[in-house]
């Protein structure tokens, strides 16, 4: 949900045209504000959404592996072929 | 209620299922989730059927309402029968049955309706709300729950409730029972999709035993088909491979360490105790009980328990009812014999068909009506 207010621990929120009232006592460690998107559960914020970096290990793993491969091959670096086996 | 901003698109779900099926299996995989909203998502898109074959996916104990003890609830039953409390649950707590005699009350919404002052809740907020605006009565939250759930209660109870609010905590941890399963010699699935949200909460590293100590994959998945389906990717590759780690495929919102927060107000409100999952006894490790400083608040402290030694099948399931092995993944929903015949959303038996994260329940709402022919069960 986006919060669209603060005031203190309590939020105000909304996702698909629908506000709430979200608490955000649980996430003093990385405080929520306006235009924040969070995460919430059973009325309490329980964490902030970020992008997404790698969305499988195994995507990470296949890139080093591309880029070896392209080492090995004295190849440069080709992006597609990169993304082959991403 | 968790909504994403990040939307998933099919091609990018279709991309992972191409590479799922490009995987050679040398035999057959089972892979358990851990969790009601996984379980939805995956019936509800009909995912098992876009599988490979070779491939199979089981719904685990990822449902607190199912194994939240019998006693428990006949507890809160009579405490809203017998104290003139205001009693408060989360909804689905509402219709799961004990076993009692025939003519007796057998769940919260009977005793509802025989007069108890029993009100259906969505958040803890509306237990403070509710609390304050009744100072003159009693009020008892009756909290089950995994520790997305546990979380929100200690936070409710960390800021500072009501005195006349008490909480009836039936709170539960996940991992230790998919431990158990492990230890028991026969877990009955080869690679685990680890739950979403519990992650977010405690931190993907509680699941690192499951590679690291039992030599099984892991991978915490999200609720879009994306995100599930990269989790089963990453899992069943890993089986192909030879490799075993924790993959996370919810990084949006699963960080490392989870939420410190979160879990620090779990742990100063609350410890960890042995715990009893209903029809499967107790798991070590598995539950919270408030601490000693918040005993004003403790519903298990401040009232005698009612507790009847002459109760028959205390702690247990219905009688004839699967859900025992139904949430330790040990059958599917529609291999227990009641299912769909004695056994439905309208009469409840056990309580996988009652709550919206039992697998029954779940399998009920995509459309699976009827049980799977005897041959089929094991």
């Amino acid at each position: 949900m986006e919060v669209i207010a603060v005031d203190g621990h309590m939020a105000r929120c909304v996702a698909q045209g629908v506000e709430r009232e979200v608490s955000l006592f649980l996430m003093q460690d990385e405080p929520a504000t306006v235009g924040d998107f969070v995460m919430v559960h059973v009325g309490y914020a329980i964490q902030k959404m970020t992008p997404q970096e790698a969305r499988s290990t195994w995507e990470l793993f296949d890139q080093v592996l591309a880029a070896e491969q392209a080492e090995i091959d004295g190849l440069p670096d080709d992006p597609a072929r990169a993304k082959d086996h991403a | 209620m968790a909504t994403t901003t990040i939307t998933t698109t099919a091609t990018s779900t279709r991309q992972w299922l191409d590479r799922l099926r490009a995987l050679k299996l040398p035999r057959r995989f089972k892979v358990m989730n851990v969790c009601g909203g996984h379980e939805r998502s995956i019936a509800m898109t009909g995912l098992r059927k876009a599988l490979p074959p070779g491939i199979e996916l089981v719904p685990g104990p990822g449902c607190p309402v199912c194994i939240c003890p019998e006693e428990s609830i006949y507890q809160a039953i009579q405490l809203a029968l017998s104290e003139k409390i205001i009693l408060v649950a989360f909804g689905d707590m509402l219709r799961v049955p004990v076993n009692v005699r025939k003519n007796e009350i057998r769940s919260l919404d009977q005793a509802r309706a025989a007069g108890g002052e029993i009100v259906p809740i969505a958040s803890p907020l509306e237990a403070v709300r509710i609390a304050r605006d009744n100072p003159q009565r009693r009020v008892v939250f009756f909290a089950a729950g995994f520790e997305t759930t546990t979380a929100p209660v200690a936070a409710m109870l960390a800021e500072g409730v009501p005195a006349n609010l008490s909480v009836l905590l039936a709170a539960r941890r996940t991992w230790p029972a998919v431990a158990m399963l492990l230890e028991s010699g026969m877990p009955g699935f080869d690679a685990l999709i680890g739950p979403g949200h519990v992650a977010t909460v405690m931190g993907p590293e509680e699941w690192a035993f499951v590679p690291q100590q039992h030599g099984l994959p892991a991978a915490i998945g999200g609720f879009t088909g994306e995100s599930l389906v990269a989790a089963l990717y990453s899992v069943v590759r890993q089986l192909v491979e030879g490799r075993r780690f924790l993959d996370n495929c919810y990084p949006e919102v699963v960080r490392p360490g989870g939420n410190p927060a979160a879990r620090r107000q779990i742990e100063t409100t609350m410890e960890i105790v042995d715990a009893n999952w209903r029809g499967i006894g107790t798991i070590p490790a598995s539950g919270y009980a408030l601490r000693p400083e918040l005993a004003a608040h403790d519903a298990g402290k401040l009232y005698p328990s009612y507790d009847d030694d002459m109760r028959k099948r205390a702690g247990e399931m219905p009688p004839g009812c699967d859900c025992a092995r139904v949430v330790l993944g040990r059958i599917y929903p529609d291999q227990c014999k009641l299912y769909g015949r004695a056994c439905t959303p309208r009469n409840p038996v056990g309580p996988c068909m009652v709550s919206d994260e039992g697998a029954c329940r779940i399998w009920w709402s995509s459309g699976v009506r009827t049980p799977r022919e005897l041959a089929d069960v094991e």
